[in-house]
């Protein structure tokens, strides 16, 4: 316990089950939705963690992160038990579980696939089940605008990376971890390079329409006649920054300068009856020198004005 | 409407005799079905939606439009339809949409084939499959003939002819001045129910809705269709008794009733506990959309002084006594009995904690030996409360056969009053010996004129059923605030106009501070507002947990008035969107159900009329129209060709279809 932990996984527990705040700030965006379930998790924890050891939360007192978090191997987990976390009730076949991994900018490529296994590999372990039915990789920097009718020419430098990145998830499919793969926002001109590479075909791309009635005829047809579905979503193109991490830890008693790399978004539906039984969150970040510290972390789609409450 | 038993019914005299001893049989039904289906579990979601049309028969050289009396002719040729169609039903074709007899003989009720699942492809068949019932249903009628969907019919009861073909309104059944009993379908039990609960209630039944004062309407208003001085049957005295009230439209037979059509959805729960919680959840919604989907503003050929059906058809078959409405101290009846048979729930019914005893706050009339039995069988209190409030009502029509068959395996004497206790939810056990499974019935929708309407709700209903499943909502107030509303909701304009009880915060609420229990598992600290010693603390959070909403508010949510953003009201349709957001929907299937939610919201903050507006100010501008709140053969003949146009959906929507509809609502 002597090196401070290099690394950071903080973890929402399900979502659906936890507090009201969740469920009503998610409806702005999915970066409130995360804020607030991370916020409303920790509260949870530090309250078991203090009842535990029959010790009364004052207001304004922080309590010491050591009662209720863990640090293993240079990776501090925060909580480290979720209140709210939840194993699958019914059999396995019962559920649609769909998982979406967000690649934050700013990270290299070559770590995608370490991230992508140890992103899966917590979600299995929270819902204790050996596979998800769909995982949607979302890449750094590639969103689709419907309003465009002339789709941004796909650059030669960006095709690899992807690809790269996806022969990831397809090895994950391949290994049985996952039943089918699918990407995030991808317009006919990106998923036909896609296509061209890939081993395992993509059977969903998920777009976000406000107005989903102007998604490009182009884009539908070539869905359509690839057998790919176009899924909505209404997730932020910016899920999570340093600047949102760093004010969330900061209101627990942790440091600042986080810098999150990955996001996993997890849902399980049961399938026959359409209710969602859980859905959540985790993200990863890796401690960062002051210099990385980005000012501005608003904008690109999500309106943050205010709701990160420093202090 | 179920299958229909043939058989000899009693008249209400001898069936008052059998009356304890099919209750018994019920009960004891009841304990078998209960037995043998408490334990179901994991059953699938399954819905439907009821559909009820008139059918009008026009006369376009006379510019007359009468109700259709060929109900049994029409559901005839659909039966021959749907026997000819079996084949292709074998192989695997869709089954084709089922059509039943209901109490009026102008109307036809009609329900999918089969029941939809939880699939994005069966929500968005909703309408199609409306639209073929429709379809098939005007192919099964004569030429002039057509079926329309509006909840009462605005010329029933007139003088003169309404009907084709013209009957006098001399029946012995109802007995009514207005209405013949040839309106009644024939089959022998709706006769037997109408007389049956004129029998018993000892009278006619009383139908009075207030008259809307238009400019040039008299005042006070005596309704001047009444005939003071019939003298055919003995109950022809109720109108010189005071029967008719100043003020408002007299209506004195079931069939002004049951002669209205509603929307209703039934679900399938994955067992015993989720359907008794969707009833509850579900139960303060009713008065809700009763207002939203408001659609009846003429009554008996006069605008009325309120836009629905309900209260209407309450009245229409109330069937209590003197000594049991309270009118005289009790002697023969055994009860006080608060209601009519068809109104208001008067009680919840889940097993959860989140029912709190303040809740359940009406005195509820109950047989405590049925209560009794239940219990002793192994029933939970609540429910078998439930069940003995349902069983305090007579059966109304019972037939001798039923007596002599063996009751084991059946659910017919359980049925016989569970079905005629018509109430805005029905919590509805599985039938013996099938794999169906326990479902909850919503039964307060008004039918819309458009199948694009209809299906809007009814896909509304079903979203709002999986986002109360997914984020474990809690509807709870007052019962007694629910029967409230649903007064309220009579109001005209009532969606706009009028507020009504909702809970503030629908979100389950939590302890911050879970504790463990001494396995070290996490439990939750006994709420202080459920111990016994403090009631009064109790009523005071219960009372703090509602407040008066518009449904503008209920649907689209509320502005929050601080910076505080969790004072405002979530709203219902941001909820629902939510969910689309959590699970895989594609662009399609969003895109379409985005219509539906556009026209429910629009309606809800009145940039779309009701179809009450809609059609009370079709009758104030026509021509005809004399500002004397009559509603002319005239009017109407315009109003039903109006009407069947935009059901038909055929010709194009002028700027006043559009107030109703929205633009561009018609989907290719």
């Amino acid at each position: 316990m002597t090196t401070p932990p290099s690394q950071l996984l903080v973890r929402t527990g399900n979502v659906t089950s936890s507090a009201a705040g969740v469920v009503r700030k998610g409806l702005a965006n999915s970066q409130r939705e995360l804020v607030s379930a991370l916020r409303e998790n920790f509260k949870a924890a530090i309250g078991e963690a203090t009842l535990s050891t029959k010790r009364e939360v004052e207001d304004g007192n922080i309590v010491d992160p050591q009662t209720w978090t863990e640090s293993v191997d240079g990776v501090l987990t925060v909580p480290a038990k979720s209140p709210y976390s939840g194993q699958l009730k019914e059999v396995r076949e019962g559920y649609e579980v769909t998982v979406k991994l967000f690649f934050l900018p700013g990270v290299e490529q070559s770590r995608h696939e370490q991230h992508m296994k140890q992103a899966l590999e917590q979600v299995l372990s929270e819902l204790g089940t050996e596979y998800v039915d769909l995982l949607i990789v979302s890449f750094p920097d590639i969103h689709f605008d419907a309003d465009d009718e002339d789709e941004p020419v796909v650059t030669s430098e960006e095709v690899p990376a992807f690809v790269g990145t996806y022969r990831v998830a397809e090895e994950l499919q391949q290994n049985g971890s996952v039943r089918r793969l699918g990407v995030s926002e991808f317009g006919s001109s990106r998923l036909s390079s896609l296509l061209k590479h890939a081993k395992v075909k993509p059977g969903v791309d998920q777009i976000n329409v406000r107005d989903c009635c102007v998604v490009p005829k182009p884009l539908i047809l070539f869905a359509k006649e690839k057998g790919i579905d176009l899924l909505t979503h209404d997730d932020c193109a910016e899920i999570l920054n340093e600047e949102i991490l760093g004010g969330v830890l900061k209101e627990f008693g942790f440091e600042a300068g986080w810098r999150p790399e990955w996001v996993v978004k997890y849902t399980a539906v049961v399938r026959d009856r359409g209710v969602v039984e859980n859905k959540g969150y985790f993200a990863f970040a890796q401690k960062g020198g002051e210099a990385a510290v980005e000012k501005n972390g608003n904008g690109n789609g999500c309106d943050g004005n205010g709701f990160v409450k420093l202090n | 409407m179920g299958l229909l038993a043939l058989g000899t019914p009693f008249e209400w005299a001898e069936a008052k005799e059998h009356a304890d001893n099919v209750r018994r049989l019920g009960i004891q039904q009841l304990i078998d079905i209960w037995k043998n289906y408490k334990g179901n579990e994991r059953d699938v979601l399954l819905w439907g939606d009821e559909t009820e049309y008139l059918v009008i028969s026009f006369d376009d050289e006379g510019k007359q439009a009468y109700l259709s009396l060929r109900q049994a002719e029409i559901l005839n040729e659909l039966a021959k339809y749907r026997a000819s169609e079996a084949a292709k039903v074998a192989n695997g074709d869709k089954p084709i949409p089922t059509f039943h007899p209901e109490f009026g003989r102008f109307m036809l009720e009609a329900t999918p084939g089969a029941p939809y699942n939880v699939g994005w492809d069966c929500l968005l068949s909703v309408e199609a499959d409306m639209k073929l019932r429709r379809k098939i249903a005007r192919n099964h009628m004569a030429p002039n003939e057509t079926p329309i969907s509006i909840p009462s019919y605005p010329r029933l009861g007139t003088p003169g002819k309404f009907t084709e073909p013209y009957h006098p309104p001399t029946g012995s059944k109802s007995r009514s001045q207005f209405l013949p009993d040839e309106v009644i379908n024939p089959h022998i039990r709706f006769p037997t129910l109408a007389a049956n609960i004129r029998s018993r209630r000892g009278e006619k039944v009383a139908i009075n809705v207030p008259i809307f004062y238009d400019k040039n309407t008299p005042k006070p208003f005596n309704d001047p269709t009444v005939d003071y001085d019939r003298h055919l049957f003995p109950e022809d005295d109720d109108v010189r008794n005071g029967a008719a009230k100043e003020g408002h439209i007299y209506m004195d037979a079931m069939g002004f009733g049951m002669g209205c059509c509603c929307l209703q959805i039934t679900f399938q729960a994955k067992n015993i506990s989720e359907a008794r919680n969707l009833y509850d959840q579900l139960c303060p919604m009713g008065p809700i959309m009763l207002a939203l989907t408001a659609a009846a503003p003429v009554f008996k050929g006069f605008l009325a002084d309120q836009d629905v059906r309900w209260n209407v058809i309450s009245a229409a078959v109330d069937d209590r006594t003197k000594e049991e409405r309270g009118e005289k101290p009790l002697e023969k009846s055994r009860f006080r009995i608060p209601k009519s048979r068809y109104d208001s729930v008067s009680t919840y019914i889940s097993d959860s904690p989140r029912l709190l005893p303040e809740y359940n706050n009406k005195d509820l009339v109950i047989d405590p030996e049925f209560k009794e039995q239940l219990m002793k069988n192994g029933m939970d209190e609540i429910l078998a409360t439930h069940f003995a409030h349902l069983f305090i009502r007579d059966p109304i029509v019972i037939f001798q056969e039923t007596l002599l068959a063996p009751p084991d395996g059946l659910a017919d004497h359980f049925e016989n009053i569970q079905s005629t206790n018509w109430q805005h939810m029905r919590f509805k056990p599985p039938p013996p010996g099938e794999s169906i499974g326990w479902r909850v019935e919503f039964r307060s929708m008004e039918i819309q004129i458009t199948d694009f309407e209809n299906a809007a709700f009814a896909v509304f209903i079903v979203l709002l059923t999986r986002v109360i499943l997914s984020y474990d909502l809690n509807f709870y107030i007052p019962i007694d605030k629910v029967e409230e509303n649903m007064k309220t909701a009579h109001a005209r304009n009532a969606v706009h106009e009028k507020k009504f009880h909702f809970r503030k915060n629908l979100f389950p609420t939590r302890p911050v501070t879970p504790t463990r229990d001494e396995h070290g598992r996490i439990s939750r600290p006994p709420s202080p507002s459920r111990a016994e010693s403090d009631a009064d603390a109790r009523r005071a959070q219960v009372d703090n947990e509602y407040t008066l909403l518009t449904i503008d508010e209920i649907i689209n949510g509320s502005k929050s008035t601080s910076d505080d953003e969790e004072d405002g009201f979530i709203g219902l349709i941001p909820l629902i969107e939510s969910y689309l957001n959590t699970v895989n929907v594609d662009v399609q299937t969003r895109c379409d159900l985005a219509r539906y939610l556009d026209l429910v919201s629009k309606r809800a903050n009145g940039q779309l009329k009701t179809g009450a507006t809609w059609i009370r100010e079709f009758v104030r501008g026509h021509e005809d129209y004399k500002g004397d709140s009559v509603v002319s053969d005239k009017i109407n003949y315009d109003l039903m060709k109006r009407v069947e146009k935009l059901g038909n959906g055929t010709g194009e929507l002028d700027a006043f279809d559009e107030q109703l509809l929205g633009k561009g609502w018609r989907r290719v």
